[in-house]
């Protein structure tokens, strides 16, 4: 059984602020998702590490500069003297 | 001029600007008006650049007139799902955490598409964050069936397959992570593809789940999705999980008309099709009765088509949603409203109050799969959730390469159920996450997979789904055109 | 009191032209804030990590160069957590917390007499500068984003901060060596400091900005512990940072809960396999490591060991010697002597943080040659090459020139010493008396010819002459 105690920190782990009803309804949900996942249980841990894609070192990217082309950050809503403000540290 | 002009399939719509029969401004100024009759009843659209759209065509008549190469897709109007970065225009991935986002750069697949002179129309409805069947999680509401409007579309690319089956547009790109692209191709009764992982660049593709996912073409017929894709298939730079196709290509140059990588032959010389039998046991009789008969009209035609088995279907979903989720969670998580996001002050907050209250704007779907990812990746449930999927997605793998010792192409349903009734599983994530069941196996082994259409039920799309081995696309575009012949399904909902 | 430290040094890979996994340059000093980034190094959403082939050859050298084994594939993981100076709410890195996947593992770095094992050698991406500008927000700087930094884990083997600084030269060296980065440069080097005393609790320093400032920091570090432990206060388990102004250590602010870093295959990058012909093939490009150049260093120009020593420690200053010798290669000994005793004495410690040695200082090989040379022929004395070599490092003046300008030549002439020597007798009564009793006293006498002359006098002429002298008196 995932509490709602476990659901609040894993929230927080994801900097997500849930609500009350929100923590209600996720912990029955979630809790019925995992049980499902349960069937992996099944599964043995023995064989490779399955890769998705490899690469020889050759086909990285090459050590060049390319100067990106405008500011990735025009559109920010909040800008100051060139910085991106962000909410405060302490 | 011709009227309907929006009827057309891509390959006719190029050929006639090329031909001169009708010009690019036409045809697209019937699009837009199609799509302003029609987009309010179906809710494909999120965005329609008219503006863009009326100038490139305008461009394109002056080349044709002047006498200047075009390029292969001139003047057809493309959708593009809402969570594939085009350069000026907003994309939204249809969630507040990106209200009014407009990325500086386009996604490869874009930077193609406009070599090749292809005219986007707009953007395209989904699950906010790619992360839905059916499109019901979109911050700008639900896509409609165009078949039936009280019914589901699919998801997550619910806009990209109704926008082209409602004749919207000739063609569209959504993407494709458990079935995003393929569900709602099925549902809408036209031809989706979901190609070999590594096949298209995910350069500008929003991720969701990044192990998972491929870009996707949506047409109405097997030989205009072989058009998109010859356009947006190959290696990129900007993607390092890219991998070359087996087919020859042509370097990558601006405004050449490109040798299609891909092409229509329909020499079946003696495909070995297997039948999923899981899969189709599974699926509701009304859906395994159009398989069948589909299936019967192509044995006919000298194939072998035999019953085979997939023992380790059992694993498929606890695989891929454990493993999406994981992805989905860190994925998600440069979403602070710092750099982009809806308009909001962080002035006075202090930082991790900030982002968790800006962060709880997800929606409830995300949200759910962010602390289901963060479940199965933490310490101490990594090995028992997350290491166990990526085993039992390995074991998936082999079972599908042994398979394809065997056949050429493997067949399933695309979907086990018919289209449904709006809020008829929304209640029910576990519910909703298992008619999934036919689709994550081709994401989870990285093999290409397409849906088309293949009969009816009650006046509601069945789609058959091809698989092949990986990089095997023409073989399934081989198998998909046939069977598309035999089964000849021509017809557009009327709307 | 047996002290056991360890040390996590983060090294920026400044060698390189570009960041880790995007295109941007990776030299982000002085620049506006956020006029260094591009998509992927800002975090937006659609954009995949690209990674610096380079970057590749860099770590694999820094592996080698500290013995550790180099694996046959490499992967990336990501490290989850929020804050605002990381653009993805993640850190790419090599680091996983279930198994071993780093570019090296288990070396070994001698340094004098004694050595340390190295844990681990990893790729990482760096992320970008906070500032905190005002209580009520903060200001975030991209620049920095994305750079590729090395990071190097070493065993707590050491006993003592002396250990850790010839550690940290011999680091520097070996960086210097390879040219893949520069330690002096500012910001280019970060380290954590892992401190207990006799098996008791351990005490992190985070964030200590040079290697001059680790001395510093474990000097204090541990005499704080010592003090609480003869006191009986309990040293707790803790992370502090290193104050640089008031060059202490302070409590850092106790986080709520251990952070879980939910690790995982980052999916983006494929795994690399590396292969024995690109090892050896990196091998043979390989530059000479500061080991080997000490040992030709010793053979083959026969200098001693303190003095190679010193010479490795800057790669400058090596590779000032070598071009020295090429010019003029009959005295390798004398040269090294005058480099590491005499040249060292006018560069300025402060400018060791600009970068190269020698700024300011108009020296060059050429010069150092001629002089020594000149020494050798018998032109000069010491003390005269000693005047020169200021005067060169301020003008660039060859010292022949300069030599001419000062008149300074040596004089030998007896009848001219003999001068000098009558004129100080004449002036030094008391001090001749003294060395008639006590010879060593002659000294003081031949000092005062040395002034005299203007330092030109030839000593050894001008004391057997003022001994000859005195031994005619009554």
């Amino acid at each position: 059984m995932i509490s709602k105690d476990e659901i609040r920190h894993l929230g927080w782990l994801s900097r997500l602020e849930l609500t009350d009803s929100e923590l209600d309804r996720y912990a029955i949900q979630i809790d019925e998702i995992i049980s499902y996942f349960d069937k992996l249980d099944n599964v043995s841990l023995t064989g490779s590490d399955p890769a998705c894609s490899i690469k020889k070192v050759s086909e990285l990217r090459n050590d060049n500069i390319h100067v990106f082309e405008g500011d990735p950050l025009e559109f920010s809503k909040n800008r100051k003297d060139g910085f991106v403000k962000g909410p405060r540290m302490v | 001029m011709p009227n309907h002009l929006y009827r057309l399939t891509a390959d006719q719509v190029a050929s006639g600007i090329k031909n001169r029969d009708f010009s690019a401004q036409e045809y697209i100024s019937q699009i837009l008006e199609r799509i302003e009759k029609i987009d309010v009843k179906i809710n494909a659209f999120v965005a329609v650049d008219k503006k863009g759209a009326a100038e490139k065509a305008r461009s394109i008549d002056k080349r044709i007139h002047d006498g200047e190469h075009i390029g292969g897709l001139a003047g057809v109007a493309l959708g593009i799902k809402d969570n594939i970065c085009t350069k000026g225009l907003k994309t939204t991935c249809a969630s507040k955490m990106l209200e009014g986002y407009v990325p500086p750069y386009d996604a490869t697949v874009i930077k193609k598409l406009k070599e090749n002179d292809a005219i986007i129309v707009g953007k395209l409805n989904l699950d906010e964050f790619a992360m839905g069947s059916t499109t019901e999680y979109s911050k700008y509401g639900p896509t409609r069936n165009p078949w039936n409007i009280n019914y589901v579309a699919g998801g997550s690319s619910g806009g990209s397959a109704a926008s082209v089956a409602a004749l919207e547009c000739a063609m569209s790109l959504g993407s494709d992570t458990g079935g995003s692209v393929r569900c709602p191709a099925s549902f809408c009764s036209v031809v989706g593809l979901k190609p070999t992982y590594g096949c298209v660049s995910r350069s500008g593709l929003i991720s969701y789940s990044n192990s998972l996912e491929q870009i996707g073409p949506i047409g109405k017929t097997v030989s205009d999705v072989v058009m998109l894709m010859n356009a947006i298939a190959g290696t990129d730079e900007n993607d390092q999980t890219t991998r070359a196709t087996a087919m020859e290509t042509i370097p990558n140059t601006m405004s050449l008309d490109r040798i299609p990588k891909y092409s229509l032959n329909q020499n079946n010389r003696n495909i070995r099709v297997g039948l999923v039998k899981e899969l189709v046991e599974g699926a509701d009789p009304a859906v395994s009765k159009c398989i069948y008969s589909a299936v019967d009209l192509f044995s006919r035609s000298d194939c072998k088509c035999e019953d085979t088995s997939m023992k380790s279907i059992e694993y498929a979903l606890a695989s891929y949603y454990t493993i999406a989720m994981a992805e989905a969670s860190s994925n998600l998580a440069r979403y602070d409203n710092i750099r982009y996001g809806f308009d909001s002050n962080p002035e006075e907050y202090e930082w991790n109050t900030y982002f968790a209250k800006v962060r709880n704007n997800f929606g409830e779907e995300v949200k759910r799969r962010i602390i289901i990812g963060s479940y199965v990746l933490s310490a101490g449930y990594y090995g028992k959730y997350y290491l166990k999927a990526q085993k039992a997605r390995e074991m998936i793998k082999q079972e599908v390469k042994s398979l394809f010792e065997k056949y050429d192409v493997l067949i399933a349903p695309t979907m086990p159920i018919l289209p449904f009734k709006f809020g008829e599983k929304i209640d029910d994530p576990l519910k909703m996450y298992q008619i999934d069941i036919d689709t994550v196996v081709a994401n989870l082994a990285g093999i290409p997979a397409i849906s088309i259409p293949v009969g009816f039920s009650d006046c509601l799309p069945v789609g058959l789904q091809i698989m092949a081995n990986e990089m095997e696309e023409q073989t399934l575009f081989d198998v998909a055109s046939s069977f598309e012949s035999i089964v000849d399904i021509h017809k557009s909902p009327e709307i | 009191m047996e002290v056991k430290i360890g040390l996590e040094i983060h090294c920026q890979l400044t060698g390189l032209q570009s960041k880790l996994f995007c295109s941007c340059q990776c030299d982000y000093r002085g620049k506006a804030p956020n006029t260094n980034i591009c998509p992927i190094c800002s975090g937006l959403p659609g954009t995949l990590p690209l990674l610096n082939q380079r970057a590749v050859d860099f770590a694999s050298m820094i592996s080698l160069a500290l013995g550790c084994k180099v694996p046959d594939k490499v992967m990336f993981y990501r490290k989850n957590y929020f804050y605002p100076d990381l653009p993805k709410n993640f850190q790419i890195t090599q680091y996983n917390a279930y198994g071993i996947t780093s570019i090296g593992v288990e070396g070994r770095v001698d340094y004098g007499i004694k050595s340390t094992k190295i844990r681990r050698v990893q790729l990482e991406e760096d992320p970008g500068r906070l500032i905190y500008d005002t209580s009520f927000y903060t200001l975030i700087d991209y620049n920095r984003a994305g750079v590729s930094l090395v990071e190097i884990v070493t065993e707590p083997d050491f006993a003592e901060p002396k250990d850790v600084r010839m550690f940290l030269n011999k680091i520097t060296s070996i960086i210097e060596h390879l040219g893949v980065g520069d330690t002096k440069l500012d910001g280019s080097v970060r380290c954590d400091v892992n401190v207990s005393l006799e098996g008791g609790k351990r005490v992190e320093i985070k964030n200590v900005g040079s290697f001059r400032d680790v001395e510093k920091a474990l000097g204090y570090e541990i005499t704080r512990q010592k003090t609480m432990s003869v006191r009986d206060i309990e040293i707790k388990s803790e992370t502090r940072h290193w104050d640089e102004a008031r060059k202490v250590t302070k409590q850092s602010r106790a986080k709520e809960e251990e952070e879980d870093y939910r690790y995982f295959p980052e999916p983006d990058i494929p795994t690399i396999v590396l292969g024995n012909e690109f090892l050896s093939s990196l091998k043979a490009k390989m530059p000479e490591l500061p080991d080997e150049r000490k040992i030709r260093f010793l053979r083959g120009y026969e200098l001693s060991d303190h003095v190679a020593q010193v010479l490795i420690d800057n790669k400058e200053l090596a590779d000032f010697f070598e071009s020295t010798v090429k010019i003029y290669s009959s005295s390798p000994n004398e040269i090294a002597n005058w480099i590491v005793s005499d040249l060292l004495g006018f560069i300025d410690d402060s400018k060791r943080e600009e970068g190269s040695l020698f700024s300011g200082l108009r020296i060059e090989a050429k010069h150092m040659a001629e002089l020594v040379k000149m020494i050798d022929q018998n032109i000069i004395n010491r003390n005269i090459a000693k005047m020169i070599l200021g005067q060169i490092t301020k003008t660039g003046e060859m010292p022949s020139y300069v030599l001419d300008k000062m008149n300074a030549s040596i004089i030998d002439s007896k009848a001219t010493i003999s001068e000098a020597i009558e004129s100080i007798f004449k002036s030094e009564k008391s001090a001749v008396r003294d060395a008639k009793q006590n010879p060593n006293a002659a000294n003081f006498l031949l000092g005062k010819v040395m002034q005299l002359t203007g330092g030109r006098a030839d000593p050894k002429i001008a004391l057997n002459l003022i001994k000859t002298k005195l031994a005619i008196m009554e």
